[in-house]
């Protein structure tokens, strides 16, 4: 208490002496005065915000209002483009078939490809023998009507059944866990 | 004057705490463009993250930055400027083993494993207590196609905890359970429908015997009954179903190997997303 | 004490005063102009269609923002932001933090549009007319029911249930565009059911009605040809040749037959949906989602 009181004492003698005789002294405590009230940051802990994850760069997207076809849907190609002798043959009976018999009788295949495409596909990526051979094996499976665990599946519900599954080359197998989903595009 | 000093004093400890005033006027100062990206790391923004950390690096150097850059490119995916980071930090800085940790993980993340194991190899520094580089450079075998070292090597860096599932996991990898082409394509010769069976498809296996079967039977019956060109088409359906059938016995064999290796390495990859791929969790956030 | 000195004193009293009350004003000030400073950077990144940036600056803003003075602006522009980007769920994510920080009524009323706005495009109609539903209850928003009638129009538009979207319409204004539109759009489209029946009494007219008169001959042959060999073969006491034949033949090309008459009437319907849904997008001048 002695000790405050005689701090106090020094305090007003000196604030008297700069008061009163050093002009100097009053300026300068006038300018460390006015200063100090700009040094005085703002303290305060910093909100927690949720946040997104934007892992990498995007820009603007161009959606449409349009109402889409499932991304999976099979499209047929009619076009004989591109083929050589063989091709063409081949794809002009699957395209009398498509024309005649497939677009008419309904949707009869529950996988993707469907069986004449799974056939087409097969013969162009090996051929007509292996290919015709694939197509038996696949007509076979889709006689199979409990086949619900054994396909992935892609968007409008078909099984997931790709003909590079079936070609014996190892290195183009791509397991796909059943039950999943597929995106084919 | 000493109280009128000690005033003063007072004043300009209370006026300055920790910051640099400029921060107060300027949000795009240095130091607070780290601490903006400080906050973006925590919250899992880490591309943002990365690139206000490289704002800030081009001001100051500081080897905490560029390590949660190489951290954060490394948790997005983008494992080759992971890589490029790590590798910038100096060999004198606090964070150059944790470097070393993230650069080889991200190699090996990337599935880069012969070059992980061939850079790993060259740089293992005499007496190196860290054993978890070891464990990964073993672990990268489970996911190539070369001989596995010798069991007792295989187990060497890991504790008794982990032995068991290495064990299983080098038991996997050596002895696959899988099935043999050669045997499907024999079995359905002989009974239509037994290699699909084996390989486990039991429902496409009874189905193909049925197919069979049935064009047999309708084969036999209409050559019987004199309807000659029934019976050599029913007869074209068996040799269809027939051979489709032992095709697909074979087909199914790889395709079920294949789902064993799929399956193997899944497994592996989840143990060891579990084991943070045997590299510390660091608690820059906390 | 001199006249001065007793001036100098009060001075300094009054700066002791303000250093401890209002301490920060001054700077304050300089600060409130960066972030402002700020905010239109960001905006200007927006507008530029620096998506990811505008976002990065936006967060900034927030970040050191200690005032929240750009809270509900700031995540209402991310929320904006993300939209551009079709990043639907953060999108909403932000323009709910829009809501929780909005200062009036007014500007909780434009984030929950905003969020409604944001579930059409992403076709949650559910969800968009659940939150519209909520809004209609709420009496601070008494005024708003030809906005909220407008937006639950077009949420039926997405919906593409027509009719309901005009009754929407024609609440907002009886000779409003979209109501026009709207039931336009309803009496151009074919009725699936009726497709269904007529190919379920002739195979093919079906189709014929929908304008497949291609496919609807096709139909109609399979048909004829498949049910007159089963029929022939009942009569010719050739059963099994009948079950096979009525099977595996003709059974399949009668159901293709319902098959290809919902599948062309509901292709049909979508052509017709489509095209105006692509006006709406493209040449409709009013507000969209």
């Amino acid at each position: 208490m002695k000790a405050l009181l005689k701090f106090k004492k020094w305090l007003l003698q000196d604030l008297y002496w700069i008061l009163n005789e050093n002009f100097v002294m009053k300026f300068i405590l006038i300018f460390i005065l006015l200063f100090s009230i700009n040094i005085f940051p703002q303290v305060d802990k910093f909100r927690q915000y949720q946040d997104t994850t934007d892992w990498q760069k995007w820009g603007k997207a161009n959606y449409s209002y349009q109402h889409q076809e499932p991304a999976t849907s099979e499209q047929r190609y009619y076009s004989l483009k591109g083929e050589n002798f063989g091709g063409t043959i081949l794809k002009s009976f699957a395209d009398a078939y498509w024309f005649f018999i497939s677009d008419v009788d309904g949707d009869n295949c529950s996988f993707n490809p469907t069986c004449s495409s799974f056939f087409i596909q097969a013969v162009q990526r090996t051929n007509i023998l292996q290919g015709t051979l694939m197509f038996a094996d696949r007509f076979t499976r889709d006689l199979n009507l409990f086949k619900l665990n054994h396909y992935p599946r892609v968007e409008d519900g078909h099984f997931y059944d790709p003909v590079s599954l079936y070609t014996l080359n190892r290195s183009v197998i791509k397991i796909t866990p059943p039950e999943s989903f597929v995106n084919t595009e | 004057m000493i109280p009128t000093i000690c005033l003063v004093f007072l004043f300009f400890s209370q006026a300055f705490p920790q910051k640099d005033s400029s921060d107060y006027f300027d949000i795009n100062s240095t130091s607070n463009i780290k601490k903006f990206a400080d906050y973006l790391f925590c919250a899992d923004d880490y591309l943002r993250a990365a690139l206000e950390y490289e704002k800030y690096l081009s001001s100051y150097y500081n080897d905490t930055v560029e390590f949660k850059i190489g951290l954060s490119y490394s948790r997005i995916g983008n494992y080759s400027k992971a890589i490029e980071w790590f590798n910038k930090i100096k060999n004198n800085s606090g964070f150059s083993n944790d470097a070393r940790n993230e650069y080889f993980k991200s190699l090996f993340q990337s599935g880069d494993y012969y070059n992980f194991r061939k850079y790993y190899s060259e740089n293992i520094v005499n007496n190196d207590k860290i054993r978890n580089l070891d464990k990964l450079f073993y672990f990268s075998y489970f996911f190539t196609d070369d001989e596995l070292p010798p069991r007792n090597d295989f187990l060497n860096p890991f504790n008794l905890k982990e032995e068991n599932k290495i064990n299983e996991f080098y038991q996997r990898k050596t002895n696959p359970p899988y099935k043999s082409v050669a045997a499907a394509v024999i079995m359905s010769s002989l009974i239509p429908g037994s290699g699909k069976i084996y390989t486990g498809q039991i429902g496409d296996g009874i189905i193909a015997a049925i197919a069979t079967g049935l064009c047999g039977y309708l084969a036999y019956d209409n050559f019987k009954a004199k309807h000659n060109f029934r019976g050599w088409v029913f007869s074209g359906l068996i040799a269809f179903f027939y051979a489709g059938n032992i095709y697909g016995s074979a087909a199914s064999a790889q395709i079920y190997n294949a789902g064993i290796q799929f399956n193997f390495q899944n497994d592996v990859k989840l143990y060891l997303n579990q084991q943070n791929y045997f590299t510390p969790e660091y608690d820059f956030c906390k | 004490m001199t006249f001065v000195n007793k001036i100098f004193f009060y001075f300094l009293f009054v700066s002791l005063i303000a250093l401890f009350f209002n301490s920060n004003s001054f700077s304050q000030n300089e600060f409130q102009k960066q972030l402002k400073i700020q905010f239109d950077f960001a905006k200007e990144l927006y507008n530029k269609e620096e998506y990811f940036d505008a976002i990065t600056e936006l967060k900034r803003l927030i970040f050191f923002d200690k005032e929240k003075e750009y809270s509900y602006s700031a995540n209402e522009l991310i929320g904006e932001t993300y939209k551009m980007g079709a990043k639907f769920s953060d999108a909403i994510q932000y323009f709910t933090l829009a809501v929780i920080h909005s200062t009036n009524n007014e500007e909780l009323f434009n984030s929950k549009i905003e969020i409604i706005r944001v579930n059409i495009l992403r076709r949650t109609i559910d969800r968009a007319l659940s939150l519209l539903d909520s809004l209609d209850s709420d009496k601070r928003f008494s005024n708003k029911k030809i906005d909220i009638s407008y937006w639950r129009g077009w949420a039926y538009i997405f919906e593409d249930k027509w009719n309901k979207a005009a009754q929407e319409f024609n609440k907002v204004d009886s000779d409003h565009e979209l109501k026009k539109l709207s039931e336009q759009v309803e009496n151009s489209k074919y009725s699936v059911a009726e497709a269904k029946i007529l190919s379920f009494i002739f195979p093919g007219a079906g189709q014929f009605y929908t304008g497949n008169y291609i496919s609807g001959i096709l139909s109609f042959g399979w048909n004829l040809l498949w049910g007159y060999i089963t029929i022939n073969s009942f009569i010719k006491d050739r059963i099994f040749d009948g079950i096979v034949v009525g099977e595996l033949l003709w059974l399949r090309f009668y159901r293709g037959n319902l098959q290809n008459a919902e599948k062309f009437a509901e292709e049909k319907n979508k052509e017709i949906s489509n095209k105006a849904l692509n006006f709406l997008q493209f040449e409709y001048n009013g507000p969209k989602p």
